[in-house]
């Protein structure tokens, strides 16, 4: 009885929420803001400050937040980031909705973009592997893109206290920290380089959590207003796409291939090393 | 790495669910701070966006009821997705009153106090694991991101 008051109390506790609603209203009032770099724009969203300026106010990062709330008010805003979020895959559903038929004509553009994340290993397995000399932390680390469903996999299959488990948490964390303002920033950077479809953009946003989608297609739609809708919509069912079949393809393709690809580097990892003794 | 850190990962990937009361409670705090953000952002006062907002709560109300009693390994985030998708499809009933009233609430200012949130949960572990192989991590987390994301968005382009 009393943990269960404990626990609401913490969760009701009014630093931590007032501390979130001035950020935020202090950020959504500097608005969008933009920096010209080359041809490109990078833009600079309110999520974008409110993140950064709750950095400063995050007693594990910085000394004198510790007057402001204490570790413990800070911690439980873990678990509300995950109820947090419903709210705008709610509005986001709204707009996949009306676009649907537009969506349905893309069709194997929607489904197979899903096998694209495998890019991922093609690319970073290599080097965790051979420049990094990671051990068996680089299947867990570049198999995913370390969201939820990818920890439960790997800590299913491994255990997160194993080698693999380090992998994906290291990834995951950074994700957390990082991984949604990094996604903005790249998409809103491609967007201005005229390389991809709009369209193709939005849809790679859905690729990771909620929150990565939604700054994601948010720098997209304000790179593109008059495709706003269209962009939202597709980067939402792609999302919805992801949460719905990104597991299985984890189960049955990523995680299987960087088990092979991972035992292919570092034998060959271990072969050139032989042939470079055997030149010398 | 050290047990200590180990504990403290597993700690932390245990903790993150709530019980449904809680996660109803949680919810109306985050759509009043919503409320807000929205405000502060579109000029829509919180009496014009409540209607909007009860929509929305009452979406997620049933898709949380759904992850609790219908256990098909989807999560909660899909169920709600789900929801909203249907209600709102050309061929729905109530398509055209949701999107009317929806339009009273900024889809970007809603997320904002939920990055606010994320930068407040950043735990002492996360720090430390950031500061100890920071680097190596950091890199391979970027090639993943860009990796993942440039993948997907060329495969997309291709077939498009």
């Amino acid at each position: 009885m009393k943990t269960q008051s404990t626990a609401i109390g913490l969760l009701l506790n009014w630093r931590l929420h007032l501390i979130v609603i001035v950020v935020s209203a202090l950020s959504e009032l500097i608005g969008i803001q933009s920096i010209p770099v080359a041809n490109a724009k990078l833009l600079f969203l309110p999520l974008f400050y409110a993140f950064i300026l709750c950095l400063f106010v995050n007693p594990n990062i910085t000394k004198f937040s510790g007057k402001i709330i204490n570790k413990k008010n800070a911690s439980i805003a873990a678990p509300i980031i995950v109820i947090g979020i419903l709210p705008f895959i709610a509005k986001f559903g709204t707009l996949i909705g009306p676009a649907l038929p537009k969506i349905a004509e893309s069709g194997s553009a929607m489904v197979l973009q899903e096998l694209g994340n495998l890019g991922t290993m093609l690319i970073a397995m290599p080097i965790a592997v051979l420049v990094f000399k990671m051990g068996r932390e680089a299947i867990g680390a570049t198999y995913s893109i370390a969201r939820e469903p990818n920890i439960a996999l790997v800590s299913d299959r491994y255990g997160l206290k194993s080698h693999e488990g380090i992998g994906v948490m290291g990834v995951y964390v950074m994700g957390t920290m990082f991984g949604t303002i990094y996604f903005a920033m790249l998409a809103g950077f491609l967007a201005t380089t005229g390389w991809f479809d709009p369209r193709a953009l939005a849809m790679a946003c859905g690729v990771g959590s909620g929150s990565m989608t939604a700054a994601c297609s948010g720098t997209l739609a304000t790179a593109f207003p008059s495709m706003k809708n269209e962009i939202l919509a597709f980067a939402g069912a792609s999302n919805l796409l992801t949460n719905a079949t990104g597991l299985y393809v984890a189960i049955f393709i990523a995680l299987p291939f960087s088990e092979w690809f991972y035992k292919k580097l570092s034998g060959e990892k271990k072969a050139t090393s032989a042939m470079t003794k055997g030149a010398n | 790495m050290n047990t200590n850190i180990e504990n403290t990962i597993e700690a932390k990937v245990e903790e993150v669910y709530l019980s449904f009361k809680e996660s109803l409670v949680v919810l109306a705090v985050v759509s009043i701070v919503s409320l807000a953000s929205n405000w502060a952002g579109t000029g829509i006062n919180p009496i014009k966006a409540l209607p909007a907002m009860l929509i929305i709560y009452g979406m997620i109300l049933v898709g949380l009821l759904l992850t609790k009693y219908v256990r098909i390994g989807f999560p909660a985030v899909a169920w709600v997705s789900l929801i909203s998708v249907l209600l709102t499809l050309p061929i729905s009933p109530v398509s055209a009153p949701i999107l009317a009233e929806l339009k009273n609430l900024n889809f970007l200012s809603i997320v904002t106090p939920v990055l606010a949130y994320a930068a407040m949960a950043i735990t002492k572990m996360e720090v430390d694991l950031f500061k100890r192989s920071g680097f190596k991590i950091a890199a391979i987390s970027i090639l993943v991101f860009t990796g993942t994301y440039v993948g997907s968005a060329l495969v997309a382009n291709a077939l498009l």
